[in-house]
């Protein structure tokens, strides 16, 4: 039988040209293997389509995708500070509105970006109703310079600077409820994603964009190298994310929740944190292992109780009906 | 997509900084990171590792799914050409190994071979790939499922076959098959198909008496035999016989070929295969007041709770008895014929064991445990024999054809055996899978080609596939007729509509067979795999891009049916 695996005389570069799909994110991009980021940045502008200017704040994102003079990106893209993504991205929005044009613009960031460094102008930008569609990426902490805890970083997880010993179990502190502070500025759509659900995530995306005004998206996106789990595992691991109720998948407008995933079976937050080496302090056989373990577990316990996640039987868009797949790819249409 | 210009040759696009221009990441073969290499590599299923046939199921019901049932149709008759047969009295390994088993109910694979097999009847569908033909000429004896195989898929080779039977119509064993189970024109109507292939049919000829095998070996260039098991094995109890002793083949025989059978009052049938099942039934069918079927063995149920040898007869078609009524006396054997002058008045029935003991088995009975069955009529069906007639010379004083690995009788370059006559027979799937492997080396060494080594198959695990991206969902049911409904020979299954079957094979899980679900395409971190669809005529859905692809993994542990595996790179 012949090898399903050589191209043979395929010209691979035509092939590339002719996909079925937009590819905002071009190949040859330098981030790690299994990188959830770079999937979720391909996702996002699948979805939004080639119209679009990206602002880019610094961020793994940023450097894995235009190592100078290379860039990955095939759209109009610019790198923003750290800190004032969202102002790039508002006075980008102001030039276009006053030009008459109706290119979307978006504005990325991680959530070093997001949460702590670029909070203030993202609040501006809210605050001053800019229709720009917010990314962030969540990963969990500032991996880009090795792995330092940020504001989103989940309790106990393990960082370079939360270390786990014999006094701390990784970070005391709570991650930050960013979704609660981005519904109190009254915006018309936020959501929440995660790239094991990518039909979930697009249609988020091309809800945000057909919502006039400011939009945010929280994207949680694994990465291998910061959480300590295996390449192959990205998907995996943030699919119990979701199924634990640690990472809900929420829609808001105007601060209200509006849309749901609810989760048919949920999974003990133990098989999230036995993927991943930042929680294997927890998996310890003591007393504060044990605690540090509930803790989180009683977290995921008050997000499905908050939010209502529990799903009475198969509905067609729960956690396990989401991305059934069906022969020939119209899963994904 | 993506921009069609890709900026100027690097050394012009070396700007002052700020600018780079779209895509040009492509200069960077991120392809040279890689340790591990992920290869589209369709493994067996276990449906297909397990089918006595070697039908290539998942790739039929992938077909059916699509609603293009005559491509379905084509594949399946590519191994098996009587799917009309199979899929109404095969026991179905199939189902018992699917994997969806495991995950909620097994599909239904039968129904949608049944389904395929009456369509192409229905519709007088064409064999496919049928070549001219050429010289070679291949004699084949016997005109079961084995015979019919072997001669079906000598003549897809384009070799001539001359295919002889005793009886005057093709069939073999399965027509003694009862028309609730497998319908005479179900059967015809394939057999017929395959012999207007351009096979030449030689009814009423039987071996050793209308031809002889010295015959055949010197006007053919190969001999296939396939006799089955014809002549009814002797029956005494202490060594008493009673008169007007039936034998059930000979009933089953009478019964399809003469449409009478004498009404009893109280029947006993002696054995637990297949005859004595449709015999039971069919006396019941017929008039006869009480069925009672005596074995020694255990009526089979679930693998595991089974201590004692299960009857060899279908596990369905023992429950479907007794619920019309048969009463099977399971761990039993006959201690004593009743006799009144020659005349049968009941029997006697001793508590036995059948069971494994150095590997084969052994019948244990055990005094004191006597009870008394009248009865006036005891019919044994205790197995056939093979009718050595003409086969002496092979046959030397054994009661089977010996044959080695590649199907040639032992000691013989020419003359093959298979089906019945052959040891490890007992399934017309069995049967027909076995015709088709020895036309296959019949074939080869026709054309002078060396023994080719046929690997075995070993099937994807149940943990290679990701069943998270399946849902699940209710399973096809076959309409079956109830009990009390069952008075005729009609069937007792039906043939399912075109919906439910289509609905049904989708169900398949596609074990180590590509869905063309689009997970690895849109799940790849790195855009390494290239979907195929619309862009030239490429016989793979998905290429990986190993220029860009850094070996993560994530397709294979992504994939839903175990169809990407991960190989180190050299």
């Amino acid at each position: 039988m012949a090898s399903a695996s050589d191209p043979g005389p395929v010209d691979l570069a035509e092939l590339r040209a002719a996909q079925p799909r937009f590819s905002g994110l071009e190949s040859g991009h330098g981030a790690c293997q299994g990188c959830g980021q770079a999937l979720a940045a391909r996702l996002v502008l699948e979805a939004a389509g080639p119209d679009v200017i990206v602002a880019n704040a610094t961020g793994c994102l940023e450097i894995f995708t235009t190592p100078w003079p290379l860039s990955a990106w095939n759209v109009a893209w610019i790198h923003s500070l750290f800190e004032n993504v969202a102002a790039v991205a508002s006075g980008i929005e102001a030039a276009l509105k006053i030009q008459g044009r109706n290119t979307k613009v978006l504005a990325f960031a991680g959530d070093g970006g997001t949460f702590d460094i670029g909070f203030q102008a993202l609040s501006g930008m809210l605050e001053r109703n800019h229709d720009v569609l917010f990314v962030c990426f969540d990963n969990e902490a500032y991996m880009n310079t090795g792995i330092q805890r940020s504001g989103s970083t989940p309790l106990g997880a393990w960082t370079t600077t939360s270390p786990a010993g014999k006094t701390r179990q990784g970070k005391r502190h709570l991650k930050k409820d960013l979704l609660t502070i981005i519904a109190a500025h009254g915006i018309p759509y936020a959501a929440t994603a995660s790239v094991a659900y990518p039909s979930d995530l697009r249609s988020k995306v091309r809800r945000a964009l057909s919502t006039e005004g400011p939009s945010f998206l929280l994207l949680h996106s694994p990465c291998p190298l910061g959480w300590g789990h295996d390449s192959s595992l990205t998907i995996a691991v943030d699919r119990l994310a979701v199924e634990s109720g640690l990472f809900p998948l929420l829609e808001l407008a105007r601060g209200q929740v509006i849309g749901r995933m609810a989760i048919r079976t949920v999974r003990p937050v133990r098989e999230y944190a036995e993927l991943q080496s930042r929680f294997g302090h927890l998996l310890a056989d003591s007393p504060e292992a044990h605690e540090g373990l509930e803790h989180l577990q009683a977290i995921a316990d008050a997000n499905i109780e908050r939010y209502g996640l529990l799903a009475s039987g198969p509905e067609p868009r729960d956690s396990e009906g989401a991305d059934t797949v069906r022969r020939g790819g119209t899963r994904w249409a | 997509m993506g921009l069609e210009n890709k900026g100027p040759d690097r050394a012009d696009r070396v700007t002052p900084g700020g600018i780079a221009f779209p895509g040009t990441s492509l200069e960077n073969r991120t392809g040279s990171w890689r340790l591990m290499r992920p290869l589209f590599e369709t493994a067996p299923s276990p449906c297909h590792a397990v089918c006595p046939a070697q039908e290539n199921i998942p790739d039929y019901l992938s077909l059916m799914a699509r609603d293009e049932p005559r491509r379905a149709w084509e594949v399946l008759v590519s191994d098996n050409p009587m799917p009309a047969v199979t899929g109404r009295v095969c026991p179905h390994p199939c189902e018992t190994d699917c994997h969806r088993g495991r995950f909620d109910a097994p599909v239904s694979i039968h129904s949608v071979e049944r389904f395929l097999g009456d369509a192409a009847l229905r519709e007088g569908w064409p064999y496919p790939a049928i070549p001219p033909l050429g010289e070679d000429k291949v004699a084949v004896v016997g005109a079961g499922p084995a015979g019919l195989s072997c001669a079906y898929h000598l003549r897809r080779q384009g070799i001539r076959v001359s295919l002889f039977d005793q009886f005057p119509e093709a069939g073999g064993t399965c027509r003694i098959i009862p028309d609730y189970r497998l319908p005479s024109l179900v059967l015809s109507g394939e057999a017929e198909r395959i012999l207007g292939l351009g096979i030449t049919f030689y009814p009423g000829k039987k071996l050793g008496r209308d031809v002889s095998l010295e015959e055949l070996e010197a006007d053919y260039a190969a001999v296939f035999l396939s006799p089955g098991r014809q002549r009814s094995r002797a029956f005494s109890v202490a060594h008493s016989v009673p008169a007007n002793l039936h034998h059930g083949i000979d009933l089953l025989w009478t019964w399809k070929n003469v449409g009478a059978l004498p009404r009893w009052d109280r029947v006993v049938i002696v054995g637990g295969g297949n005859t004595a099942i449709d015999l039971a039934r069919t006396l019941l069918r017929t008039g006869t007041g009480e069925v009672h079927v005596v074995t020694d063995e255990e009526i089979p149920v679930d693998r595991e709770s089974q201590k004692g040898w299960p009857m060899p007869a279908i596990a369905r078609e023992v429950g479907l008895a007794i619920g019309e009524g048969v009463r099977i006396h399971a761990g039993r054997s006959i201690g004593r014929l009743l006799l009144r002058e020659d005349r049968v008045v009941g029997v006697e029935l001793v508590h036995a064991l059948k069971e494994l003991e150095a590997k084969s088995p052994v019948h244990r009975a055990f005094p004191g445990t006597e009870t008394v069955l009248e009865a006036d009529q005891v019919i044994p069906a205790v197995g056939q024999d093979l009718d050595s007639e003409g086969l002496e010379r092979l046959l030397k004083s054994r009661d089977h054809l010996a044959v080695s690995n590649d199907g040639r009788v032992e000691g013989n370059e020419r003359i093959f055996a298979g089906g019945d006559a052959v040891p490890g027979g007992g399934l017309v799937s069995a049967a027909i899978g076995s015709g088709h492997r020895i036309a296959l080396k019949i074939g080869a060494l026709l054309r002078g080609e060396g023994p080719s080594a046929v690997p075995a198959l070993v099937p994807l695990p149940y943990s290679g596939l990701n069943l998270h991206y399946f849902d699940h969902g209710s399973s096809y049911e076959p309409m079956e007729r109830a009990p009390g409904a069952r008075n005729g020979f009609d069937e007792i299954e039906t043939t399912g509509s075109s919906d439910l079957i289509r609905a049904e094979a989708d169900r398949c899980l596609s074990c180590g067979h590509c869905l063309e679900c689009d997970n690895c395409w849109v799940l790849c971190p790195d855009g390494a795999v290239l979907k195929t669809a619309g862009f030239g005529n490429l016989p793979v859905p998905y290429l990986f891009d190993y220029e860009y692809c850094k070996g993560c993994g994530l397709c294979a542990r992504e994939c839903p049916s175990g169809h990407i595996r991960m190989v180190p790179e050299e």
